[in-house]
Formats: structure tokens, sequence, C-alpha cells
């Protein structure tokens, strides 16, 4: 188990995103990550870790690359072929390596060109019959938003759960990601824009997926002790887990297998969580999500969305940033920056107040008070609790 | 540009006999010799209790839909045609649950498609060395 609160986020970093960001991955890269350390107040040379993830196939630089381009001296590198599903397992992966006392500071870094380089790339894949493909791409599950339809659907046949349900929440990560310059998806929707949307792979229609995108994110991970020296307040991992076991059905995700011992492992409940940024690539995975971690009684998602308990003044917000769906698909990495930022002292630096949260939703996206963050991966694969 | 070749599946060394199977008509899974388990996908052992030694069991071609999607956005020029289509879960009959495809459900209007709905498998070449298994909503009670 990750010793409790003995690591934390000291330093965050990003870059715009875009759908052609006419930058290579490396510069990407490195742009966050400059960023990230520079918030730290820490300096390149202070690196002595770099990690970063992918899926399937490596479509950026890798922590090798990065690290040499950085003139570091010897990092630990780590690449892990993992996709969303291992999101906070990096992070975890990260704080471990601090807490045993490997690394000093870690630098976790997202970089891709996932919009303009990404769709070639992906068509390639959808070609080839290989390993686990040779039982998916033949049958024309090439899409995810095909992959991810089973579980959404297994939902609405056991549980009722509606499209009109995935409506909701797509409306209000799009109230959230309204309040953040950053996202790409801005303009607000309506109910009847999304019911309206075209199909991609029923159950999801176009308003129900996030799309790909050009851009990085950083962050950097370092001992309790060491980040009570620098530049921000730290934001400590309370408890980090990651890895896949049986579900009993489809309808459920590994976060069932996680969320006890997540919870177990702070010493805390869902009760206790403040806000939560969950991986939402699709609507329903969100959803599922939500349950699974104990914001809602399973089966129950539907109406808790359909009521607002998910929006920023709700009973728990869920991504106030827009999450994948409307700010960027940075493999969640940027679920955790928004995190970081919500857990700050000041607050969030770049909603649309200016001066002092307000908590205006037409300008501030700060949750009020905000003690303790939930993180999901794709699938429940991972997840890790944060606090102030 | 039409008859654009489909993706067709590569078989290993441990998924061989399932495809040689297919292009026999015949579906089969792998069971544990030493615990009677199903297990899916191909693989050497059994995840239940590690024993190597298994056989490959003829299933009657019978199933369920456990979940689906239909497709009707595709990327892959050799699928555009076929839009919309279903993809979906299928678990099989007599491997007590253990044993789930991902397939396609055909002649069905995809407007139609259920789950829970009982199907029975198909046989489609698709290359001179690759015949998928796809199901159709059942028609009887016999094996097909």
């Amino acid at each position: 188990m990750l010793p409790r609160d003995q690591t934390a986020i000291v330093g965050i970093g990003w870059t715009a995103f875009s759908r052609n960001s006419g930058a290579s991955t490396k510069s990407l890269a490195a742009e966050a990550s400059f960023k990230a350390i520079a918030d730290a107040g820490l300096a390149p040379r202070d690196v002595d870790g770099v990690m970063s993830w992918y899926y399937k196939s490596s479509d950026g630089v890798s922590p090798v690359e990065l690290g040499a381009a950085m003139g570091l001296d010897c990092p630990f590198e780590l690449y892990v072929n993992a996709g969303g599903h291992w999101m906070c397992g990096a992070v975890t992966a990260a704080a471990s390596l601090v807490a045993s006392g490997v690394c000093k500071h870690v630098l976790l870094y997202v970089a891709r060109n996932g919009y303009s380089e990404g769709r070639g790339r992906r068509a390639a894949e959808s070609n080839l019959g290989v390993g686990p493909d040779q039982f998916r791409t033949p049958f024309g599950e090439h899409l995810p938003a095909t992959t991810f339809a089973m579980p959404a659907t297994a939902h609405m046949a056991r549980f009722g759960t509606t499209t009109l349900d995935f409506a909701h929440l797509a409306v209000t990560q799009r109230q959230h990601a309204a309040l953040n310059p950053k996202a790409l998806m801005r303009k607000p929707i309506t109910i009847a824009d999304h019911q309206s949307s075209r199909w991609i792979s029923y159950p999801y229609r176009l308003l129900d997926c996030c799309q790909q995108t050009d851009g990085g994110v950083a962050i950097v991970i370092t001992s309790a002790e060491r980040a009570r020296d620098l530049r921000h307040a730290p934001v400590y991992i309370m408890a980090g887990v990651a890895g896949e076991g049986e579900t009993s059905a489809l309808w459920e995700t590994n976060g069932v297998n996680l969320a006890p011992r997540l919870y177990g492992a702070a010493g805390v409940t869902p009760a206790d969580v403040s806000f939560a940024e969950l991986y939402d690539p699709f609507t329903a995975m969100c959803m599922l999500h939500m349950e699974d971690f104990g914001l809602v009684p399973k089966g129950e998602v539907g109406a808790w969305v359909t009521a607002g308990k998910n929006g920023l003044d709700g009973e728990t917000p869920v991504n106030t940033h827009g999450g994948l769906l409307n700010e960027a698909h940075m493999i969640a990495l940027n679920h955790v920056v928004e995190a970081v930022q919500q857990l700050r002292p000041g607050g969030v630096i770049d909603d649309l107040c200016a001066g002092p949260h307000t908590y205006d939703r037409n300008v501030c996206r700060q949750v009020r008070d905000p003690e303790i963050a939930l993180l999901c991966g794709e699938a429940g694969g991972s997840a890790m609790l944060l606090r102030k | 540009m039409r008859e654009l070749a489909k993706p067709a599946p590569v078989p290993d060394a441990d998924t061989r006999p399932f495809w040689e199977a297919c292009r026999a008509g015949e579906l089969r899974a792998q069971r544990c010799t030493h615990c009677g388990r199903f297990r899916w996908p191909p693989q050497g052992f059994c995840p239940g209790c590690y024993a190597w030694e298994h056989t490959w069991e003829r299933l009657a071609g019978r199933g369920t839909v456990t979940s689906f999607s239909v497709v009707h956005h595709s990327a892959v020029p050799s699928f555009k045609d076929d839009l919309p289509y279903v993809v979906a879960l299928i678990t099989l009959d007599g491997t007590d649950d253990r044993v789930t495809l991902t397939s396609n459900v055909v002649d069905c209007p995809w407007e139609e498609v259920r789950v829970g709905m009982p199907v029975e498998v198909v046989f489609r070449a698709i290359a001179a060395e690759a015949t998928l298994p796809q199901f159709r909503p059942a028609r009887s009670a016999s094996s097909p």
C-alpha cells in the first residue's frame, strides 16, 4: 500500500489543447513539463524520474527521449503500455518511486497529437487482426465507442438507464467546460442537441463521445517533506490503487474491486469525497464510475445526473473542467491537473473569475471548500484520492 | 473501389484450433481437462487451476446476446458499406458463462436486437483462410 499522505503533487503544467498543434510531441511534452517544473519551484535538472504511458503503440515522445532532450542526469525512466486504465496507476507508480527513495522528483507527462496524427494511425490499427484484436477487428469492433458501448447497453437493459440520462451528463459537463478557457468544447448544448446528434455507435451519439486532442500535460510528484518547501501548498496523495480483476456483470466496472481497497487505504468513505474527476471518454462510462466508486448506489446514476447532483453545486461535483468529453483527451492526466487546481488554497487559476472566486456559475468553476478529490482511470482500472 | 479486404484474424499458437474449427463449420472452446473449466480467450493454461491439459470441446453453437452496439460510423473503408451493423457480446451455451465472444448479429434488423436475445451461429468465410462465427436470432430448438 502506498504510505498515506507521504507524497504530494507539487507542480502542474499544460500546453494549449487543439486539433492541430503544429508541434512535435517532444515539444509538447517539454512545454508542459517545463511549466510543471517551474510551477513547483524546481529546475529541470532537479528531476530524477521521468514517466509516461500510452495505449497500444507509442504515439508520443518516450521518457528516454525526453530525458535526453532535457539533458537530465540518469533519470529513472518508465513508459507503460496501458491506456486510460492506467491513469491513477501512473501517479501511484511515480509516488511509489518517491516514497521508496528511488527518486526525489518525478515528472509524469502525456503529450500527443491525438487528433492531427492519431486518425491515420488508428485506422491502420483497425486493419490488423493480430493478438487480442483477432477477436475484435474482423467483426468491426474498431471504435472505442463500440467497445465501451457494451457496459452502457448492459446497464440500460439491467437498470432502465436511458440515453436521455446520458444527455444530462453531457449538458452538465459542457456547462463546466464553458467556465474553462482551455477546454476545446465550450459552446453550451441542450438536451435536445444531444438527443438529435448523430449516432456514432449505439447507445452513443456524437455528444456522448470525447474527441482526440493535440496537446501536452505534466505534473511533478515529490515527498510530502520536500513539498513543504516548494512554491505551492502540496496536494497530498492519500491513496492510489491499480489493477484489474473479474466483475460479476457487464454493467459493473473494475471500480467495484478497487473502491474498497482505495477507501480502506485512505481511511475515508465515499461520503468524504468533495468532488471527483472520473475517466469519461463516453458519458455512460463516467456514470458507471460514479456508481462503482460509491458516489451513488448501483443502478441509480441516471436519476442522479438528471437531478444535476454532479454539477458544481451538486452533491458531488464531477469533472469540473468539462472532462475528456470537453476539455481534452490527455488520457486524463488533465483530470489530475484539474483536481490539483481545485485543491490548492487559491483554487483554480483559469476560470473566468477576475479576482477571488465568486461561485457565480456564469464565471466560476471553483468547487466550494473542497477537501478530498476522487479520481479514476478507464473502466475503474486505477483510482486515487487526493487531499489538500 | 469495392471488395476492399476486411481485416482477417491472424491465428497464433493458442488460437489456431479455434479458427480451424470455424473453417470446418464447428464452434469449439477450450476446456480444462483437470478441473473442467471453460476459458476464453484461448490460452495455454487454465486460469483457475493452472493445468495445461485441455480439450477443444465442440459447442452447440447457441448463445445469448449479453450486450451490443450498433455501429453507425466507421473510418475503416472495408466496413463502410455494412453500416449500420451490430457488434455484440455473445455468451455461449454450455460453457458455464465462461465463454463470451465478440461477434456480429446478422439476419436481423438492428432495431430488433435486444440484450437477452437467443442466437445461433452462422459461419461466414471472409477469405480463403478465414471464417468468422457470426450469430442470427435462434430459429429452432435443435442445434444448427
